[in-house]
């Protein structure tokens, strides 16, 4: 950021659906996607009369996003009435929880730029969220198809300072959801939702400033570029006006993120702050929460992303790096780990996976995951380059052929290219090492001489010959023993 | 004394949205001061160091919660069929910002 | 010859089991009394007389072929229209509802239905259940059978005015403020609100929900007791009902008060007028020579029930009614071009004043910058007043007080809304507190019914029915009949 005078403060509200079968207090199913308003009862369309029950697996998600991130988790938490009127609220108010949320405190760890660094967490809470507005020329349709869904909002203490470290929180929370099988995480289709808190201050200023509310990015890359966009725009402002009071340059207001504009946009401003007038739910009842029942799900609790990160790196001597890359996607990590299965080489797969198939799927802009080659083929592949069936070179030729026709079994491949026969008998490749001396006999004297270039060079013509097919260590081999028979 | 204004009814509209006719308006007014007035006898209780009664009977201080089942929908028809206005499955309101609170 | 119309009930189930009565001879006898006289009462906001008659009719043949009945089998019972019965519409007496269709029958309404009954209408309201007099429905005013000029109480008005004159016998009314009770007063029949949570809410239109609970009106209390045995259920789709086993009532029904305590908190009672004064003098009298030991009782914390009640139900009403926005159902002012409008219009259009006036208190009292001193004010005072009941409740196995200040007024005559809220200043308490409590006939004034109230404790609600069972034995005053109703139609 070019200005060094300036912080900006940043804090990230998260809303993650919980990937529960039936909503948060109505038994619709929590799916995406259905025809609108098929997925409905008369809870969660708000109908006089209806009343809400508590899902069980909702606290039981919490609970264990709670114990993930190192929190507390409330013995006693309540539910209350968030009042605001706008079509796509059932009953024009939210059930939330604002006094006494169910997980207080934690942190994220997320690694920022290769740095692992600590975020904490205010606090997370549950609440059902609201339908859906489909907008067209001269009106509006409400599904509630999604009213009702369960979230978990996870409100971070002002604690990030740099558009890269906001992402990198978000992606750190969403590998936890990924990894608790809490949330299917699927930003597209609004899983995982962030709003942005952001101020800026004078370098060493201790009081937060006016901050702005970003609301609703659903994309890592958004998020960079608005949190980017607005610190700039906040800075100028103030820069602008140096004598004007801070609280009048900047005032509250809630933006949304433009990505045609590439800047944010004011969507209604703060002047009174929106009176949501809380009171605690009465149709629901407090949320008790025992020792023995964290102690439960702390036993089944799965694998957390940084506990996989530092067993790659202890267990499989993976590079931190190599191992931030895997586990940040816990569908890759499992890809990863399928291939060991076949493949005991982590180092190997780890560098195809994340380098060479990577580098080769960038264009398309799929991923391994979404483009169709089994971790089967992948570890098949290493295995053939570990047991010298096929050479590193060959391997490369191959992994191209691999991404054109996507799902072809590797061996097959080979099997089909006599290009990709590496040539490993003594036999076929003697008569081409006497050919290459025969062409070279200045090399044959520089060997000799004791020029160690030569006989790579010497390699290198061996290697050519034979469309590199050749297995390096019989080439090497094999002159060697026509040198010294020579000399 | 209780400080209720035109404006503050005014403000009381809006957040709870309700339109009402100018005589109405006077009615209300008129009422809900009464009614405030009232109230605030309660001001004479010494209420130091009691808590708020958030559930009415302490056999609720126990978990109420379901499991996580899908259970019989509400029909889309049914739905439908109470609305004031509707198109394509979905219920018609005239067109709004893109925005939500 | 008795004529149909004065049985109880459970006269009326035994009568139709035994073969005396056709079903469908009992149901053609009331839809008659209800086309003759509810003109001059306005008890009904819809009648219903096919769906009776068949299933009638279908009660009759199993009857006959000795197939089992349910415990409501023959009972005609009326549904204070801020209750669900799937199919029909529920109005809650207002214009915004009044072409709503209930999507789903509440939970008592389907035991109800489970145990045979047969439902004859929707009863008249005060608008969405916030009033005392009946005369805040949107449609029409009730009129109370002993003196058609007057109000029959509210908001419970079209159920208490139905079964005081014999169109019904048994009616569902709902109490948050005394709802249930004060009607009943007013009528001279016997109205119960069960313990919070007792019977489900799941159905139930929310005004008050903490409040909130569905009882039934009757000539009797053994019918309240039939009833509770039927409704006093646990509901899984009401996170409020109680998880409790349903309660034998009928069998535990007294004719003494022998071994037990009375509370009477006089100090709180010094505002009665004298007539309803010397009529309670001569319950307790009643309830002495029965074997009740009397004495006196501290409930001073009461008399801010109303301060309390007004804001507490009002801020839940407020939100509860938050709902009725023109969007998803109801109806939606034409007139409206804006999202905007639609909301402001269609409440303009839909809710009468009472509604407005309440809904308005309720915003203000959670609005930012007052919620501390009214709302939670409110609710500190609230446990108080839980308390001093349980303080009460260590000696006494009941507290006894009049229902109301004073008997049915004339319609139109009261016109100040906090003179309209004092009336129910002796059973707003029950609620606040989540109590059982039950109104019963005490004597007359004039024409005009009084009434004695019984209180237990939480979850007391068979001792209150059967104590009360004993009192109205011993006192003789229920099941009159107001004499212009009195006749076959």
């Amino acid at each position: 950021m070019k200005h060094e005078h300036w912080e900006a403060v940043i804090g990230l509200e998260i809303h993650v659906q919980l990937n529960t079968r039936s909503k948060l207090f109505s038994s619709a199913p929590n799916r995406f996607g259905d025809e609108p308003n098929v997925n409905i009862t008369e809870v969660c369309t708000g109908q006089p009369g209806a009343l809400p029950v508590l899902n069980e697996e909702a606290i039981r998600k919490a609970v264990q996003f709670g114990l993930a991130v190192g929190s507390k988790i409330a013995k006693y938490s309540t539910f209350d009435r968030k009042s605001y009127f706008y079509p796509d609220s059932p009953r024009n108010f939210q059930i939330t929880q604002f006094e006494n949320p169910i997980i207080v405190g934690g942190e994220i760890i997320a690694e920022v730029d290769g740095v692992a660094r600590t975020f904490p967490l205010s606090h997370a809470h549950l609440e059902d969220d609201a339908g859906m507005l489909k907008h067209f020329s001269h009106f509006a349709g409400v599904d509630y198809n999604r009213a009702g869904v369960p979230l978990i909002e996870i409100v971070s203490k002002p604690c990030m300072h740099t558009p890269r470290e906001a992402s990198s929180y978000a992606r750190a929370v969403k590998a936890i959801f990924q990894y608790l099988d809490a949330s299917d995480c699927n930003m597209e289709e609004g899983s995982l939702r962030f709003d942005a808190n952001i101020s800026v201050r004078p370098k060493g200023e201790k009081e937060l400033r006016n901050k702005i509310e970003i609301k609703n990015m659903n994309s890592f890359a958004f998020l960079e570029l608005a949190i980017e966009s607005e610190v700039n725009r906040q800075i100028e402002l103030y820069t602008m006006q140096p004598h004007a009071s801070p609280g009048k340059v900047i005032e509250s207001g809630t933006y949304r993120w433009d990505p045609e504009k590439k800047r944010t946009v004011l969507m209604r401003k703060k002047e009174k702050a929106e009176d949501y007038r809380y009171f605690p739910e009465p149709d629901l009842v407090p949320i008790l929460i025992t020792e023995a029942y964290i102690e439960k799900i702390k036993e089944k609790l799965p694998e957390l992303p940084h506990h996989r990160f530092n067993r790659y790196v202890k267990e499989f001597g993976l590079s931190e790096y190599s191992a931030s890359l895997l586990t940040l996607e816990k569908a890759l990590a499992d890809y990863f780990e399928e291939c060991l299965h076949s493949c005991p080489h982590p180092r190997a797969l780890c560098n195809w996976i994340t380098v060479e198939f990577t580098g080769r799927l960038k264009e398309s802009g799929h991923t391994l995951l979404s483009f169709g080659i089994p971790p089967a083929h992948i570890a098949l592949l290493v295995e053939m380059i570990e047991k010298g069936t096929i050479t590193g070179r060959i391997a490369k030729s191959v992994a191209d052929d691999m991404v054109k026709m996507p799902g072809k079994d590797p061996a097959k491949i080979v099997k089909e290219n006599p290009d990709y026969q590496p040539m490993g008998d003594a036999h076929s490749i003697e008569p081409l090492v006497e050919q290459v001396l025969k062409e070279n006999p200045e090399s044959i004297a520089d060997f000799k001489a004791g020029r160690t270039k030569a006989f790579a060079f010497l390699v290198g013509q061996v290697m050519k010959l034979t469309r590199g097919k050749a297995d390096p260590t019989l080439v090497n081999a094999l002159l060697h023993k026509k040198l010294d028979a020579n000399s | 004394m209780t400080n209720l204004d035109q404006d503050t009814l005014e403000n009381l509209k809006k957040l709870c949205r309700i339109e009402c006719t100018p005589a109405e308006q006077q009615d209300l007014l008129h009422s809900i001061k009464r009614i405030l007035d009232y109230i605030e006898q309660l001001n004479e209780v010494d209420t130091e160091g009691v808590l708020p009664c958030n559930h009415v009977l302490q056999m609720m201080l126990k978990n109420i919660t379901r499991p996580d089942e899908v259970k019989e929908c509400l029909s889309r028809e049914v739905f439908l069929a109470n609305a004031p206005d509707q198109i394509g499955g979905m219920i018609r309101v005239p067109s709004i910002l893109k925005e939500s609170p | 010859m008795k004529k149909i119309f004065h049985f109880t009930a459970l006269q009326l189930r035994d009568h139709f089991l035994k073969g005396d009565l056709s079903a469908e001879e009992i149901v053609h006898h009331y839809i008659k009394r209800i086309h003759a006289y509810d003109p001059k009462l306005g008890a009904f906001l819809k009648v219903f007389s096919e769906k009776p008659l068949e299933k009638a009719r279908e009660l009759d043949k199993r009857r006959a072929a000795k197939k089992p009945l349910g415990r409501l089998a023959g009972i005609p019972i009326g549904i204070k229209d801020n209750i669900h019965l799937k199919g029909e519409i529920t109005t809650c007496a207002s214009k915004f509802l009044k072409n709503y269709t209930a999507p789903f029958s509440s939970t008592a309404v389907r035991l109800l239905e489970e145990e045979d009954a047969l439902f004859l209408g929707k009863m008249n309201l005060d608008e969405f259940a916030m009033g005392s007099s009946n005369e805040t429905s949107a449609y029409f005013p009730a009129h109370n059978p002993w003196d058609l000029e007057c109000s029959p109480g509210g908001s419970s008005g079209g159920s208490a005015s139905a079964v005081a004159a014999r169109l019904l016998p048994i009616a569902l009314g709902t109490d948050t403020g005394g709802s249930i009770r004060q009607p009943a007063a007013f009528c001279g029949i016997v109205g119960f609100k069960p313990t919070y949570g007792r019977v489900s809410r799941y159905g139930l239109i929310a005004y008050g929900s903490s409040l909130d609970q569905i009882g039934p009106l009757a000539t009797t209390t053994a019918d309240c007791a039939l009833m509770m045995e039927v409704m006093g259920r646990h509901c899984n789709r009401d996170s409020t009902s109680l998880d409790l086993p349903p309660e034998s009532f009928l069998d535990n029904l007294a004719t003494s008060f022998k071994g037990i305590k009375i509370g009477i908190p006089w100090q709180f009672l010094e505002t009665l007028n004298p007539v309803a004064s010397k009529n309670f003098s001569q319950s307790v009298e009643i309830l002495k020579s029965l074997g009740a030991e009397i004495v006196s009782c501290n409930l001073d914390i009461l008399k801010y029930s109303i301060a309390v009640y007004y804001i507490l139900a009002t801020a839940e009403a407020s939100t509860n009614l938050a709902r009725f926005d023109g969007i998803r159902y109801g109806v939606r002012s034409k007139k409206a071009k804006t999202l905007e409008e639609i909301y402001d219009f269609s409440r303009e259009d839909g809710f009468g004043t009472e509604v407005k006036k309440r809904i308005m208190l309720g915003t203000y009292v959670l609005s930012s910058g007052y919620k501390d001193d009214y709302y939670k004010k409110a609710q500190k005072v609230r446990t108080l007043m839980i308390e001093a009941f349980e303080n009460v409740f260590e000696t006494c196995d009941l507290v006894a007080m009049p229902t109301c200040p004073f008997p049915a007024f004339k319609l139109n005559s009261i016109q100040d809304p906090l003179e309209m809220y004092l009336q129910d200043i002796f059973t707003i308490p029950a609620n606040l507190a989540g109590l059982p409590a039950i109104s019963i006939p005490s004597g007359f004034d004039g024409p005009k019914p009084l009434s004695l109230q019984i209180i237990g404790p939480q979850l007391h609600d068979v001792n209150v029915i059967r104590y009360a069972h004993a009192f109205e034995k011993a006192a003789g005053y229920s099941q009159r009949i107001p004499q212009a109703f009195d006749e076959e139609s």
